[in-house]
């Protein structure tokens, strides 16, 4: 990542400040349990503070971070999360807050409930799609696969989430200004899924 | 933690959107939590320089080498050719030969020993992926041992230095003629950096073995050029100068069933710089698929059922294009096509071909 003012510091407080509140909400969509979201969120910026000449510009920087919050989320409900006592203040504070929410939401309970008919693969696709807002050059970016293989499994996936809701929901405005979408030129990995 | 699929009967909760989270009440912790984080210790301390994105770990495998395009000129008579690819990122970078797919001696080859390949019985490559100018990685096992072996913009080489020697000190040595730093993650885990050459360092990293066999798997490693390189691909890759007649195959079969091969006035150009037979074959049939949805959707909004027609006759044959019945065992873009041409068969325009096959507008 690129030096935005002259340090090391003063790039992760920019980053901090820029991707907060996506990585939690990334958190968030995706746990049962607010106050876990603080993990996810407390060891995805820990990567990003350890790894910070690591994290890629521009654009790219969104992606990445969602990728590291998809891997420690899955460590996390492995049981292999959370050696560290950060974001304890948070925790709190999420475990408060959320409960009493009525802001803004990405999709609708029945929405949410029909994507739980599909099988998980399709889920984490249209998740990404419905709730981030990413295109699949960005899903591929998170999950670690090529658009080869994810533009016909988001294809499919929507397909068959409209066969279940005879509507096609649509990508939220989340953050516009600032999911941005990976420039169309970006160097593809090419990989087969199995 | 619990995850929302395994236990579904949890109440739904609100998924709230970024904006959302944004309005909560959590000032205190945020700040905190920033705090708690940036007094943790670094392993990187240098201020920030660009470096190669961190992505996830492959499954399998791609090598883009060279870039290429292949032109299918005149209605159902295929004929490529080659040319560069200006748009693939990367081609024709220095130090790069940008062979050409179809025209290997189109230029002279720039030796450019900056990767390495392993020669040694018993081991065979799992794993190869490059992404210019990121650097590319390769990977071998041999039972329950593996060598990976990376490279990596030399740029990046204080970096990656400062962050291996989280694991102690490293151990001076030398690898292909150049002066490298040895770690040990473990008793049987080791890892090898070598000051960058011709631009790129080299990491090489081998599990499974004890210090001895690693250093000595070391010493056969092979610096190789990028004809070296690709001649040291397994056969099922697609090599630069197989690539043509690979597509060229792919087109005949196709053609079996669907001809002509393109709909009249079509943009009949074929791109591929892909050395992995799925994904060079999601290029090739994407493309032909792609023309003939285009040409079913602009065939449909004007009425014109004779054009429709012929869009379908092209496309439901899809179920007999021998790389789609290939590719089929391996994901889901035979499937996609093959939904698309059922839709395109019931009368319908399928809806987000566009996007599920990534054709171009």
């Amino acid at each position: 990542m690129s030096d935005i003012s002259g340090g090391r510091d003063e790039a992760f407080r920019a980053l901090y400040a820029a991707h907060f509140d996506a990585v939690l909400g990334f958190a968030l969509r995706r746990v049962d349990r607010p106050e876990d979201a603080a993990d996810v969120a407390s060891d995805t910026f820990l990567v990003a503070w350890r790894r910070l000449a690591h994290v890629p510009d521009g654009d790219e920087t969104r992606p990445w971070l969602y990728g590291v919050a998809r891997r420690v989320l899955a460590n996390h409900r492995r049981g292999e999360g959370r050696r560290h006592a950060l974001g304890s203040r948070l925790r709190r504070e999420l475990a408060v807050a959320v409960p009493d929410a009525s802001g803004e939401v990405v999709q609708r309970a029945d929405v949410t409930a029909a994507m739980r008919r599909l099988s998980a693969r399709d889920q984490e696709v249209l998740e990404l799609h419905l709730w981030e807002g990413l295109e699949p050059r960005e899903i591929a970016d998170v999950i670690g696969a090529t658009t080869v293989v994810v533009r016909p499994r988001l294809s499919r996936a929507r397909a068959r989430l409209r066969d279940l809701l005879g509507e096609d929901p649509e990508p939220p405005r989340n953050d516009p200004g600032r999911t941005g979408h990976l420039p169309s030129d970006h160097p593809e990995l090419t990989r087969k899924e199995r | 933690m619990t995850s929302s699929h395994e236990q579904p009967e949890q109440p739904e909760r609100l998924k709230l959107s970024d904006r959302a989270v944004a309005s909560l009440p959590l000032s205190s912790g945020r700040a905190e939590l920033l705090e708690e984080i940036m007094s943790t210790p670094v392993l990187d301390h240098r201020d920030p320089t660009p470096a190669p994105s961190a992505r996830p770990r492959a499954q399998r495998w791609l090598v883009p080498a060279a870039a290429a395009a292949v032109v299918v000129g005149l209605v159902g008579v295929p004929v490529w050719l080659a040319t560069d690819d200006p748009s693939r990122e990367g081609a024709g970078d220095a130090g790069r030969p940008s062979g050409v797919a179809g025209d290997p001696s189109s230029g002279p080859e720039q030796v450019s020993g900056y990767r390495a390949v392993l020669d040694a019985p018993g081991w065979t490559v799992t794993y190869v992926q490059e992404e210019p100018p990121y650097g590319g990685e390769m990977s071998y096992s041999n039972g329950e041992q593996s060598l990976d072996i990376h490279w990596r913009p030399g740029k990046t080489y204080d970096t990656y230095v400062e962050d291996r020697s989280d694991n102690g000190p490293g151990e001076e040595i030398e690898v292909l003629g150049k002066p490298g730093m040895v770690w040990a993650y473990s008793a049987n885990d080791h890892t090898m950096i070598r000051e960058p050459d011709l631009g790129h360092l080299l990491e090489v990293r081998g599990s499974g073995m004890d210090r001895a066999a690693y250093l000595d798997l070391l010493g056969q490693l092979r610096l190789v050029d990028d004809a070296g390189f690709q001649a040291a691909l397994p056969e099922e890759f697609v090599t630069d100068a197989e690539r043509g007649a690979e597509i060229q195959a792919i087109l005949d079969g196709i053609a079996e069933t669907t001809y002509p091969l393109f709909p009249p006035g079509a943009d009949t150009v074929v791109t591929s710089s892909e050395p992995d037979r799925y994904h060079l074959g999601a290029d090739v049939s994407g493309a032909v698929a792609c023309a003939w949805l285009a040409e079913f959707t602009a065939a449909h909004a004007a009425g014109n059922e004779r054009r429709m027609d012929n869009a379908s006759d092209a496309l439901i044959p899809s179920r007999e294009w021998p790389i789609l019945l290939e590719m089929d065992e391996q994901g889901d873009w035979s499937e996609v096509i093959w939904e698309y041409a059922d839709e395109v068969a019931a009368g319908r325009v399928p809806e987000g071909f566009e996007s599920g096959l990534g054709c171009r507008s």
